[in-house]
Parts: C-alpha cells; sequence; structure tokens
C-alpha cells in the first residue's frame, strides 16, 4: 500500500506526506463510527455548492447522482484500503472532472469544506481521544492525496492540450516573474 | 564543447543577415543549450517561452489540419520571433528586425536548424 516506486511524484508525495500503513489502519478502525454521518454531510455539502452562483450551474438536473458518487467516494475515504485501485479511482474522478470541464477551482474549494467539516464529526463520534486525533491526521492526508491525485489529471490534460512536456511545465510555472 | 559548436553555428547565422539581432537553440523541454542574446534578455524566460511556442504550434498545426509544423512566426512592432525545429529535440529561434527580409532569413535559418540538429 501506498508505495510507489514506479510514480517518482507520488512517491514523494507520500513520503513527505508521512503517507504509510499506519493511516490505512486508523482509518479502518474509525470508520465504522464515521460512515452513519457521511450521508449527512453529502447532503450539507451540496446544500452549500447550491448556494454559489458558479458551482450551482455545474449541478443542475444531476444532483442525485452527484450525490451518490460522492457519497461512495467518502465511503472509500474510510475504508483503510489505499492500494492501486484507490489511486486509480482517484485518477479516474481527476479524468472525469476534466471531461466535464470542472475548473480545478471546484475541486480545492471542495477539499477546504471537506477539511473543515469532517475533523468534527470525527472529534464527536470516535470515542477514544487519540484515536480521534490520528484519524484527522490521517484524513488531512489522504485529502491531500486525492487532491494532489486529480490536480496531476488537470495538468496533463494542460500538457496534452499544449504539447508540453512535465519539464517544460514545470519550467513555465516557475520562470521568474518580469 | 558541444555548446561551443552550437554557439559557433548561431554566430554564423547571426552574421549572415544584419536583421538577425539575435538568436538561441533551446531543448523541447525549454532548457537553453547555446544563444546569442543582448544581455537584458532572460535566456530562462526566452527557453522555456520558445520551447512552449513550438509546442502548442505543433499541437495546432496537428489539430487543424495543417500537416508537419516547419515554423512558428511572431510579428511585432519591433520585428520579428520566429522558431522552429532543429532536429526533434530542439527548438532555433531568432529575432529579427521589422524591416527584415524574411524569404532571405527562412532560408539562412533552415540551413542553422539543419546544423544544429547535426551536432545535438
Amino acid at each position: 500500500m501506498l508505495i510507489h516506486k514506479q510514480d517518482l511524484s507520488l512517491s514523494t508525495f507520500c513520503h513527505i506526506g508521512g503517507l504509510c500503513a499506519e493511516d490505512q489502519d486508523v482509518m479502518a478502525r474509525v470508520a465504522p463510527f464515521i460512515t452513519p454521518h457521511l450521508a449527512d454531510l453529502t447532503e450539507d455539502f451540496y446544500a452549500v455548492l447550491l448556494t454559489d452562483e458558479q458551482t450551482a450551474p455545474y449541478l443542475k438536473d444531476r444532483i442525485d447522482t452527484l450525490k451518490k458518487t460522492h457519497l461512495m467516494w467518502m465511503n472509500d475515504l474510510f475504508s483503510g484500503n489505499y492500494d492501486e485501485a484507490f489511486i486509480k479511482r482517484q485518477e479516474k474522478i481527476g479524468d472525469v472532472h476534466v471531461k466535464v470541464r470542472v475548473p480545478p477551482l471546484f475541486v480545492a474549494a471542495s477539499m477546504c469544506f471537506l477539511r473543515a467539516a469532517i475533523p468534527p464529526i470525527i472529534n464527536q463520534n470516535v470515542p477514544d481521544a487519540t484515536e480521534s486525533s490520528s484519524a484527522v491526521a490521517s484524513l488531512m492526508r489522504l485529502l491531500d492525496l486525492c487532491q494532489f491525485l486529480i490536480d496531476r489529471k488537470y495538468s496533463e490534460a494542460l500538457m496534452d492540450n499544449l504539447g508540453i512536456s512535465p519539464a517544460l511545465l514545470v519550467r513555465l510555472q516557475t520562470l521568474k516573474t518580469t | 564543447m558541444r555548446a561551443e559548436m552550437l554557439t559557433s553555428i548561431l554566430a554564423e547565422l547571426n552574421s549572415s543577415s544584419a536583421d538577425i539581432e539575435a538568436s538561441a537553440v533551446v531543448s523541447t523541454d525549454g532548457l537553453m543549450m547555446a544563444a546569442l542574446l543582448p544581455s537584458n534578455m532572460d535566456e530562462d524566460r526566452v527557453g522555456a517561452m520558445s520551447a512552449a511556442l513550438l509546442s502548442l504550434g505543433d499541437r495546432t498545426a496537428k489539430e487543424l489540419a495543417r500537416g508537419t509544423l516547419e515554423q512558428v512566426l511572431i510579428k511585432g512592432d519591433n520585428g520579428y520571433i520566429l522558431m522552429t525545429y532543429a532536429g526533434s529535440d530542439a527548438v532555433l529561434t531568432v529575432m529579427a528586425k521589422s524591416q527584415a527580409k524574411l524569404g532571405l532569413i527562412f532560408l539562412d535559418v533552415k540551413r542553422a536548424a539543419e546544423s544544429l540538429s547535426k551536432v545535438i
């Protein structure tokens, strides 16, 4: 789990972010306390998205499907199994976001919402305070991992559309401003 | 050694026409390989922008069914910027004056690109 020697960027991300087997174990242990609350959290999340004039149009006519997909994704977050298949599922989510033209801003904003909304649920429902604290830390790492994998798909789409290499993308991103 | 040979080809190109003001050869990743640029120009910027523009030109030519890319030409008030492949892994960028005779410059640039590709 979470060892990606073939994928250097992901390997560096996991190494520096401190993602390890313990994250799997903690999330699996707290899952029974948290998953019953994820449906309500999904409702809250979409209620916020519907109040924003930029995100609301993207939800039109398919909100029930999106809620179902989002709930599945959140249950996956608490599965305690972050193997290659989990990584591929996050990448697929990134591909779909690109395909249906969801702006990267929405991903960042959504992750921000979840980083704020899930820890209180963990703190209120996991009986052991030490376990709860560890679970929040693991959750933060996992959300960052998901965002990294999704964001990377936007970068890949940009590189593909411009015909540029990863090295050139980094060069362009880090040019000194005039 | 290779950098000196590349610079020598650029020097020859620059001296082939009084209208050529500067030139550089850059990897397709945007890394500067050799350059004869005015001191006020940032080599990193020239490198990255040249590689990006040629890549985009390449992609656009294919997308719009224009075939294999030969060159990208930019015209501004103060002159031209011409970019072309020097082999498959490098880009030759040339800056020319606004009154430059482009036909002659195209020829010189094509020759220089061929010479550069042999060195690269």
